[in-house]
């Protein structure tokens, strides 16, 4: 077909306008407004008396002079990564058995996705009562089977509180990464697992060279919608430990939180806040990139 | 579109909310003038939202509405951890009620924000200031101007599960050394001797500054002081008179222990006495074990007026009007909650009951929290230092240490 008409290309933007009106003023508008205040001296006093100063770069240095600050990324590091491996390679395992046929598999299937949809407060707020020490059903588990060496003050432990926030983390991903690559799974040609079975590759091979590496491209959404939601998460956290005990799982997130609303550091806050973007930004850079990449592949490269 | 990076144009490009917000940043500027035209309506913001209090808050605002003339309440409610946030959030937004009760530790960031009426004109020329404790209407004066009317007042005390208590043949405890050795012998299997909350937020610091203050000291000598409170609390762990969970437990949290009978001693507030009184077996409460000195905490709401109110007037008159007995009286009791002027001492329910008596005794010792505008980011070090300890993940000298030089810090902010 040729170019569309102008007329046709006008009413296309007409269509585009409302999504763009709406980004402008949901996602624009407040970011633009928190880059306006993270270079300005603002706290509660300043923001009502209208005497806020601009600063420079003076509240992305205090932040960056933070060790609290750098903590918080280290936390926000080993939650997301401990997150994200446990998460996909569940995940995985789960999807490659729910893609074979057996009784009650949709069933099961959507039993799991269960706990992908409840709110995270809710989710949170379980595992809390779960992994209490002297109250919570695991500890009593473990004493039921014989295993009381194992019980534990989870959550009030700084050494292991990490740990229990992970675990609830995984529980909550694990059903959402598992339905991405039973779809995922589902796309490649049956046809090519039956040939080599022929040719007299084993199930691992099978595994290893066939189904992994075609389902790469699904792996790597998969991963980057996990990162993007893990490195921000903030209510499951703030619902099990509060960033406790003492900073064990101040995320980046909580620390953010903190600075805005419990110090009024504003600035500062909006420095941080930018500071969180980062990583997930970078993710998305480098997705989009290795995208168009892929678009320009020639065909077959990619599913 | 292209705006120039300034506040108040960004405020406007986002509509009628934000013409709001700039409305009334531009009144907090003004000073207040009063249009006593008709009825006026008052916007009251509070965190009562628990059901046991609606009967004596309705009561109350049916009393004023009948009382003040030309007033009408309209009332909005927030999550006790939201309403100093949402009143932040409202001076952006220019989204600000008229009054508010807000909890006594709020006047440290609320007074130094200018978000408050100075209401020391008019105090003077009420002349009831002498009948306040002490602590709970120093609370209110921030910067040599008075910001708030107490409106009730707790502390906290020592609650003693007395047939525990009988049957191990310990007496009360009254100092420190008493405690240790009591809650060491009111330990057995499941139960610990002393139960406290040392969660990581206000709550946990409410519940330490007492020994802070016993052993003599501080915030501004944390590093020597706050060094004697953590080594005897981290002794109580020690020998397994208090259980290391209370890093995580509130205060709610330490009453149902006791409740369960699963700590013979608590620390806790007069709050927790309605409940208590459902409880099935007899205990009672004594002032908190003393140290160097005797001291506990100051609990409680203001009443506050906003400074961008156009009804700063009619908001004092609603004030005036809540503080005589006759109101005050019904409403306290219907709160179970304790006044803060002396003159009520010998009305109400705490006039009889013992447990409220003892609260009420302690409320001349009550220190308020009034450290100034950074007194959040103090607190968040002591209640990490507390953490530390309590965990075995750092000494009492070094977590003491480490925090003076937060608390410091923060303090020295002013």
């Amino acid at each position: 077909m040729n170019q569309p008409s102008a007329r046709r290309r006008r009413t296309g933007y007409l269509f585009c306008l409302p999504g763009m009106a709406f980004l402008a003023l949901f996602l624009a508008y407040p970011l633009l407004y928190n880059v306006w205040t993270s270079v300005h001296d603002l706290d509660l006093g300043q923001l009502l008396g209208g005497a806020e100063r601009f600063n420079g770069l003076d509240n992305y240095r205090s932040v960056a002079d933070d060790p609290a600050f750098w903590h918080s990324v280290r936390l926000s590091l080993v939650f997301t990564c401990g997150s994200l491996l446990l998460q996909f390679t569940i995940g995985f395992a789960l999807a490659l058995l729910f893609a074979r046929p057996f009784p009650l598999n949709g069933l099961m299937r959507s039993l799991l996705l269960i706990a992908w949809l409840l709110p995270p407060v809710v989710s949170g707020t379980l595992f809390r009562w779960m992994l209490d020490a002297e109250s919570g059903a695991y500890n009593a588990l473990f004493q039921a089977v014989g295993l009381s060496g194992l019980s534990h003050d989870w959550l009030t432990d700084p050494s292991t509180s990490m740990a229990g926030v992970v675990f609830a983390n995984v529980w909550v991903g694990v059903p959402f990464n598992m339905l991405l690559l039973l779809v995922g799974l589902h796309t490649i040609d049956p046809e090519l697992h039956e040939a080599a079975a022929i040719d007299g590759a084993s199930a691992w091979q099978r595994l290893r060279h066939i189904t992994l590496p075609l389902m790469r491209p699904v792996s790597v959404t998969v991963l980057l919608l996990g990162l993007l939601y893990t490195f921000k998460v903030f209510d499951l956290v703030f619902v099990m430990t509060g960033g406790g005990p003492v900073d064990a799982t101040r995320v980046l997130s909580l620390y953010v939180y903190e600075v805005f609303f419990t110090f009024f550091r504003f600035g500062q806050g909006a420095a941080a806040g930018l500071l969180l973007l980062v990583v997930p930004l970078l993710a998305g850079v480098w997705y989009v990139r290795r995208l168009r990449r892929e678009d320009e592949a020639p065909a077959g490269g990619a599913v | 579109m292209s705006y120039p990076l300034d506040r108040r144009s960004f405020l406007r490009a986002s509509g009628a909310t934000a013409a709001a917000a700039a409305l009334g940043a531009g009144a907090a500027l003004t000073s207040c003038s009063s249009d006593t035209s008709g009825p006026v309506t008052l916007k009251w913001w509070d965190y009562f939202t628990l059901d046991n209090f609606q009967p004596g808050m309705n009561r109350l605002i049916k009393d004023i509405e009948a009382g003040v003339p030309d007033v009408r309440i309209e009332r909005r409610t927030f999550p006790f951890a939201e309403l100093e946030r949402q009143i932040t959030l409202g001076a952006i937004s220019g989204d600000l009620p008229d009054l508010a009760i807000v909890d006594n530790v709020a006047m440290n960031t609320l007074g130094s924000s200018r978000l408050l009426a100075d209401l020391t004109a008019r105090v003077k020329k009420w002349g009831q200031a002498d009948q306040y404790y002490k602590g709970p209407w120093e609370g209110c004066q921030v910067g040599g101007k008075t910001l708030g009317i107490p409106n009730n007042s707790n502390c906290l005390a020592l609650y003693c599960n007395t047939r525990m208590l009988k049957a191990a043949d310990v007496e009360p405890p009254t100092t420190w050394d008493e405690l240790a050795s009591a809650a060491q012998k009111l330990t057995s299997g499941d139960r610990y001797g002393l139960a406290l909350s040392a969660i990581n937020t206000e709550e946990g610091v409410f519940q330490f500054l007492p020994f802070l203050w016993q052993a003599g000291g501080d915030l501004d000598t944390f590093s020597t002081y706050g060094a004697t409170a953590l080594t005897f609390l981290d002794e109580l762990i020690a020998k397994g008179s208090l259980s290391e969970q209370c890093v995580g437990w509130t205060q709610q949290d330490v009453n149902t222990r006791f409740l369960n009978q699963r700590a013979a001693l608590q620390i806790n507030g007069p709050w927790q006495i309605p409940t208590l009184k459902k409880a099935d077996f007899d205990w009672n409460v004594v002032a908190l074990p003393r140290d160097k000195e005797a001291a506990t905490c100051l609990g409680g709401e203001n009443w506050v007026a906003m400074a961008n109110s156009k009804h700063v007037d009619k908001v004092w008159e609603v004030l005036e009007y809540t503080q005589r007995p006759s109101v005050l009286v019904p409403y306290l009791v219907a709160f179970g909650e304790l006044p803060a002027r002396k003159d009520l001492a010998d009305r109400g329910s705490w006039a009889s009951d013992p447990a409220l008596r003892l609260f009420l005794s302690q409320l001349p010792l009550a220190r308020p929290r009034q450290y100034g505008a950074h007194y959040a980011e103090a607190s968040q070090a002591v209640a990490e230092a507390e953490q530390a300890v309590l965990t075995g993940s750092a000494s009492p000298s070094a977590a003491a240490r480490t925090a003076a030089g937060k608390i410091d810090k923060a303090l020295g902010e002013q």
